[in-house]
């Protein structure tokens, strides 16, 4: 191995890089898009959507109709009319609501019939029926007015049903081995959801510019000037270590911008006319030491992994455009691992969790996903990360071999079987 | 093998799926020698700089550089190596291109940024230092992979068909780069299937077809060797009264005939003496009659062309 050569590698990769456009702006955009997802969703709750304009559908539901239009009007969250059916032309006045619905003068319109207080079945007709937001308010009104209403029925007064129902609010409160944290259920889920995206980008962009600076050495035929003075190992080592520098130095100029978020935050919200109690609503989670070691870790040798793998896929391709193709099982197997963090996040210590934690594709995005959403035992990240290391040793090993050979054949695109035989080659 | 020699190459192969492109070569070149490695397309001459170079392996035989076996890319810094198939990063600065490439072969930095502000002043492309590569025009892009081939002064240049798509100029450039290595030391070698430029810059050539060595010495014994007996002629009008002349076969058994000009192989036993007098009576007007060596060119033409018949004639053989 000559370091020189591999660092020469490792600069060019790197300068060439941070001095493009695409480093500056995605650079400068990234915290724009943090800022982005982590204020808006708490602008928007806070000044929350406009009532819902609705009409209750009397059928002949004796009386129920009035109750429930009284009970949805008070408060502001819905503008009710309440519409008679004539028992013999009911399709008329349906189809007139349904057309006021397209007309965008109702938002939709709910049906009481005789038999809805036995059997509790509404029917809801509206443009925003996939509104979970909406339907939930609505469903809430309704259950509380069933409630009330068959209470009442068998006798019960109805001011001990109403103290009966007054809100109740589970308050979350994260716990781990250093006691309470006093972090909230929602900042914890939110800070694993947004590491876990996050890791995403961050594997995929750079393994991609990987792949990418193998084509140009093979599309500008380079690479043989390259290859005739350093092993291609050193070629391959260099760009992997040049690239991920780059995907460093441009997480550290976040982190840093980050860290002065936190520190002057309330005046920069200010500044763009959000007033503290909107700033109060956004949840800056609690980030300790070891899980920033442990995300990096992850993210160092996600990236190592994955980019050995699109090297390979760089090295037996001629054109960015095959490229395209050839890249989908690898982008596939990174895919997987945000697919899957939903139900990983339901439930971070189940066996799902546990069993990706463990395999080596998956383990850079879940791992750090689990290890902010719950606690995990120390035993569990040292074998996830052993094996990952491991593994990643293996990966470039075999993927420098396919490499050493694929960097210099030009033409039809080496079968799954032809790759593994160069891998096999010595 | 010789103490001497910076090359050897001991009956190397090389093997591909269906097909052998270099079988049993052996080559030593000696130090400070312009070597021209000739043969038609498809002979094998790339795959037996690439072995030499170390960036393919041979199946079989070894390479020896600088009389030791540790391969091209150890010896980088000590080697000029320009394929035949050319490139550069086309988004990179001129300067940083050139630094990078000195770099990659082992040269310290400084060294590298000295020399290519050298070698840009020199061909004229120091006002381009800064520019991308990608802005150059392709005559000033060759140039810099010359420059990129010769900026560390390497002991030993490997030069993969450097002439093909030069323009005159840069052609001339070249030569002139090449030549003033050479008589600084250098080692050169360069493939080629262009006879003229081999002729008259190679002190040793070997000639290669189908991945067998068909010839090989220094130029002056090779030409000795081929023997036979060689007149050059030229005609003032366009030679056409002298063809009937060249196509006796009792007289001219080889003829390479341009029309004004040609070389012409004596047949066995044919007095040249006899051959003017039979061109004057013809009524052609000579403008020149001369007895030469064979050309570079006549010898390639008579080897290659005698290796392509023997194999086609073991071909026939083998499946009759």
């Amino acid at each position: 191995m000559h370091l020189l050569k591999v660092w020469a590698v490792v600069r060019r990769e790197f300068i060439e890089r941070v001095r493009t456009k695409w480093f500056i702006i995605s650079t400068v955009l990234g915290p724009v898009f943090l800022i982005g997802i982590m204020v808006l969703p708490a602008v928007l709750a806070t000044q929350g959507s406009g009532p819902r304009t609705i009409a209750v559908v009397d059928q002949g539901s004796g009386g129920l109709a009035e109750r429930v239009a009284t009970q949805l009007s008070t408060g502001n969250k819905f503008i009710v009319s309440l519409v008679k059916v004539n028992d013999r032309t009911p399709n008329a006045a349906l189809d007139s609501l349904t057309s006021a619905v397209q007309a965008k003068r109702l938002d939709g319109f709910l049906l009481l019939k005789p038999t809805t207080l036995e059997t509790g079945k509404f029917e809801y007709l509206g443009r925003n029926v996939a509104s979970i937001r909406d339907m939930q308010m609505l469903e809430i009104a309704l259950r509380q007015i069933v409630v009330v209403e068959r209470l009442t029925r068998r006798g019960i007064d109805p001011a001990l049903v109403e103290e009966a129902q007054g809100r109740i609010e589970v308050e979350t409160k994260r716990i781990t081995k250093r006691g309470a944290t006093g972090e909230t259920g929602e900042a914890t889920f939110f800070l694993a959801y947004f590491v876990g995206f996050v890791l995403y980008m961050m594997i995929f962009l750079y393994a991609v510019n990987v792949m990418r600076s193998v084509i140009e050495e093979k599309q500008t035929r380079i690479i043989e000037v390259l290859v005739s003075s350093m092993k291609p190992f050193e070629l391959m080592l260099g760009k992997v270590i040049g690239v991920g520098g780059v995907g460093l130095f441009q997480s550290a100029i976040w982190g840093v911008s980050a860290l002065g978020l936190l520190a002057y935050g309330s005046a920069l919200f200010g500044m763009i006319g959000i007033s503290p109690e909107q700033a109060a609503a956004v949840k800056f989670p609690v980030i300790g030491l070891w899980f920033v070691l442990v995300t990096l870790g992850y993210f160092l040798f996600g990236y190592i992994i994955y980019s050995a793998l699109f090297a390979v896929v760089g090295a037996s391709v001629n054109t960015e455009a095959e490229a395209q193709q050839a890249q989908m099982p690898v982008t596939m197997l990174l895919v997987a691992a945000i697919i899957l963090m939903p139900a990983i996040l339901q439930e971070p210590g189940g066996k799902l969790g546990v069993t990706m934690g463990m395999i080596p594709f998956f383990s850079p995005i879940i791992m750090p996903i689990r290890y902010a959403a719950s606690e995990i035992p120390p035993a569990e990240i040292a074998l996830s990360f052993g094996v990952l290391v491991l593994s990643t040793f293996l990966t470039v090993w075999i993927a420098a071999r396919i490499y050493r050979v694929g960097i210099l054949m030009y033409g039809k695109r080496p079968s799954l079987r032809e790759m593994i035989r160069w891998a096999r080659e010595t | 093998m010789t103490k001497e020699s910076v090359v050897d190459l001991e009956r190397i192969t090389k093997r591909y799926a269906g097909h052998v492109a270099v079988e049993g070569l052996s080559l030593s070149v000696p130090r400070g020698v312009v070597f021209g490695l000739l043969g038609p397309n498809g002979a094998g001459k790339t795959t037996t700089i690439r072995m030499t170079m170390n960036i393919i392996v041979p199946d079989e035989g070894s390479v020896r550089l600088f009389g030791d076996a540790l391969g091209g890319r150890h010896h980088s810094a000590r080697i000029g190596y320009l394929p035949e198939e050319r490139g550069l990063y086309k988004k990179m600065r001129v300067r940083d291109m050139l630094i990078f490439l000195a770099e990659a072969k082992g040269v310290k930095r400084s060294v590298g940024a000295q020399q290519a502000d050298h070698w840009l002043k020199r061909l004229d492309l120091a006002d381009w230092s800064q520019r991308k590569i990608e802005e150059l025009s392709k005559g000033m892009q060759q140039k810099v992979q010359f420059i990129a081939t010769m900026l560390h002064s390497p002991e030993l240049l490997i030069l993969d068909e450097p002439f093909s798509g030069l323009d005159p100029i840069n052609a001339q450039a070249l030569k002139d780069v090449i030549v003033e290595l050479a008589r600084g030391g250098a080692t050169v070698i360069f493939s080629t299937h262009q006879m003229d430029v081999a002729e008259k810059i190679c002190d040793r050539v070997c000639i290669i077809a189908r991945g067998h060595k068909v010839l090989d010495g220094g130029l002056a014994d090779v030409k000795r060797e081929h023997g036979g007996t060689h007149v050059a002629v030229a005609f003032e009008d366009g030679g056409d009264a002298a063809a009937a002349v060249i196509g006796d076969r009792s007289l001219v058994a080889k003829a390479d005939d341009y029309g004004p000009y040609a070389e012409l192989a004596l047949a066995d036993g044919a007095d040249p003496q006899a051959l003017l007098q039979r061109l004057v009576e013809s009524g052609v007007r000579l403008r020149r009659f001369e007895r030469v060596e064979p050309s570079l060119h006549r010898i390639f033409l008579d080897k290659v062309g005698a290796d392509h018949e023997q194999q086609e004639r073991e071909a026939t053989h083998a499946s009759a």
